[in-house]
């Protein structure tokens, strides 16, 4: 029986379901040692900004239980940059980009996109409205992270929607008390798809320096300790919507994969465990074909949202 | 190019309370291998520790490398259990390695404490490039802790101790021993150890307008410079960048890079 990964995400033909999470696969050539990143369904870069950023000062790691803690702060080349000496690399492969993208405001994400869009640099973009590291949108419930508020996230994704014809996902916060109305929100605002989850809230402190482990004091929880939040919210967000859900939080196997798309996930990225096995993401790849073939399963769609009940 | 490959233990020693050298079979990462790089190493088959160890490279043989290292917490205890035979999955080599000057006459290695472990690989090369082995500076705390010793002097390298607590050699710090050396402006220093240690010393040999090459620490984890985890701060802005990542810019920095005082100390002696 032959198998097909194919998947049409949004409106992005990829080769197969799985990408990786921003930030943890940096501009793909960073993996180029280990795989040919044309094996992905498509690549996802390091949050981009309009001009270049230095990110939080160190340290800005922690390893925390089956996981890690992270306050990069944003770092990344910025626009420019990007496109001059990162995008050269991925476009000699033959893989999608969805490009991630952070702004200050809406105006900056839809420039962003736009931008994008016409120099060629994105075949998707990623709006990441979810950075739990810089805290600059101000709101009727203060200042929040724009996945937070559900009218931002609309108000948001409706002004990046009509500056670009890409097809655009919104990348959501797990810190929040039910991610349905974000998620329907970003829908409304003219989402293709959203992305689910990015780094959940945390802190840890030294009990002998009583100072805490990251320079920035808080930052993102990933890895696979998170796993089981992420399946949760994948599997709320996926009931509710009409768009596909791109599914991540500690993904490190097939299995993890299978989860997902079980859970609702139509697509999903792998995040932290690329740092600990740089060719996770291909060894997922592989894997599903396998699963398939063994479940006797013609695609990746007779999985999706099929957790018996 | 830099691998990831299951590598069997073929050598597994205590060289000091807590202290432990490993030597693995791993011929495709010892052909490539630089003095100064490092490996990341897998020390759980679960997710408890989730990353891999960040380790220097302490020798490079044909068929294979050595680590040594300090029981430090969970991931190095996992590590020190692991006997020969058991396949140790190796990820490197990494990093950018120590450059020789070969244009200076004279080599002065400066190890801290377990800061020692990159240097017998360097003082091979240093030997090799130059003809001659370099003088090694070995501070520890105390003579039970001085590591490599042996290593060094079969190697012909001029040894100078320092013990904190005169157990052992001279009772000094590194720099009051790099002082009596003279270096001077045809000289080279390489040194790796605790921060304060690094520190003093990049400051000692700017100040004499010595040449010195430091090896840095920081949390990491990917080692591959995708994550940007493991910055450190430059004085100067290199290619429009600030942030300096250890593990791919690094681990070895010109002295005169690093914006000390931004750097986090971390006695982590
Ligand atoms: C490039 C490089 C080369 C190194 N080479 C050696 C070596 O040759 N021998 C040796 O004994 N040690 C070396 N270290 C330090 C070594 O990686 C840490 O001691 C080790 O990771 C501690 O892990 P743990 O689980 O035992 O300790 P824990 O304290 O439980 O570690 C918790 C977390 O902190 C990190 N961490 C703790 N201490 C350090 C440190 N000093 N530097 C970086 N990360 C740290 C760990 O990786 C882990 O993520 C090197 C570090 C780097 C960055
Ligand atoms: C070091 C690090 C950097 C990250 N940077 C970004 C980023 O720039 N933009 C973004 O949208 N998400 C970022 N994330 C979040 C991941 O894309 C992902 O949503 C999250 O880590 C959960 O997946 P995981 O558990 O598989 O890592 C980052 C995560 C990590 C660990
Ligand atoms: S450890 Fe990831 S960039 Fe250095």
């Amino acid at each position: 029986m032959s198998v097909s990964l194919e998947i049409n995400l949004g409106g992005l033909h990829m080769k197969n379901p799985v990408t990786v999470a921003s930030g943890t696969f940096g501009y793909g050539q960073e993996y180029d040692a280990y795989f040919d990143v044309a094996q992905l369904g498509a690549v996802t870069t390091k949050s981009l900004t309009l001009k270049p950023r230095a990110g939080n000062k160190p340290p800005r790691l922690v390893e925390t239980p089956a996981g890690m803690l992270n306050a990069i702060g944003l770092q990344n080349v910025g626009l420019e940059a990007y496109l001059e000496h990162k995008l050269p690399f991925l476009r000699q492969k033959d893989v999608p980009i969805i490009a991630n993208i952070y702004g200050h405001g809406p105006d900056e994400y839809a420039e962003l996109a736009r931008l994008l869009e016409e120099k060629g640099g994105a075949d998707a973009i990623e709006a990441n409205l979810s950075c739990p590291n810089v805290h600059d949108a101000k709101s009727s419930r203060g200042t929040v992270l724009v996945a937070q508020d559900p009218e931002l996230v609309c108000a948001y994704t409706k002004t990046i929607r009509s500056a670009t014809s890409l097809p655009l996902y919104v990348k959501l916060t797990p810190n929040v008390a039910t991610i349905v109305e974000p998620a329907l929100a970003a829908q409304e605002g003219g989402a293709d798809a959203v992305s689910l989850i990015n780094t959940l809230i945390g802190m840890a402190i030294d009990p002998e320096t009583r100072r805490p482990r990251l320079a920035n004091i808080v930052g993102g929880l990933s890895g696979p300790c998170i796993r089981p939040v992420a399946v949760k919210m994948v599997w709320d967000a996926a009931r509710a919507l009409d768009i596909p859900v791109i599914g991540m939080g500690g993904i490190c196997s097939t299995e993890d994969a299978v989860q997902f798309f079980l859970a609702g996930a139509s697509a999903v990225a792998l995040g932290s465990m690329s740092f600990r096995q740089p060719d996770a993401a291909i060894r997922v790849v592989n894997g599903l074909a396998d699963y398939l073939e063994g479940h006797e399963l013609s695609g990746i769609a007779a999985l999706v949202g099929g957790m018996a009940q | 190019m830099p691998s990831v490959v299951d590598c069997p233990i073929v050598l597994r020693q205590e060289v000091a309370e807590g202290h432990y050298r490993i030597s693995v079979q791993a011929p495709g990462i010892a052909r490539v291998a630089k003095p100064g790089q490092f490996a990341m190493l897998q020390v759980s088959g679960g997710y408890a520790p989730f990353l891999r160890r960040p380790m220097s490279i302490e020798r490079i043989f044909s068929d294979g490398v050595s680590f040594l290292f300090k029981v430090e917490g969970e991931g190095t205890r996992l590590l020190a259990e692991m006997d020969t035979g058991h396949n140790l999955s190796v990820h490197g080599p990494l990093g950018n390695g120590f450059t020789i000057d070969t244009v200076c006459d004279r080599h002065i290695l400066v190890a801290g404490g377990i800061g020692v472990a990159p240097l017998p690989a360097l003082a091979e090369r240093v030997k090799r490039d130059c003809g001659k082995a370099p003088d090694v500076i070995i501070a520890a705390r105390t003579e039970r802790l001085l590591l490599c010793e042996d290593d060094f002097r079969r190697m012909g390298c001029a040894i100078h101790i320092t013990t904190d607590d005169g157990s052992a050699g001279e009772k000094a710090l590194a720099t009051g021993m790099l002082e009596r050396l003279a270096p001077d402006a045809r000289t080279c220093v390489y040194a790796c150890g605790p921060n304060p240690m690094l520190r003093a010393v990049s400051q000692m040999m700017l100040d004499a307008g010595v040449m010195c090459l430091v090896s840095l620490e920081a949390q990491m984890a990917c080692g591959d410079g995708a994550c940007l985890g493991c910055v450190i701060e430059s004085k100067s802005e290199i290619e429009g960048e600030k942030m300096l990542r250890v593990c791919k810019d690094g681990p070895v920095f010109d002295a005169s890079l690093i914006d000390w005082a931004a750097h986090d100390l971390r006695d982590d002696q």
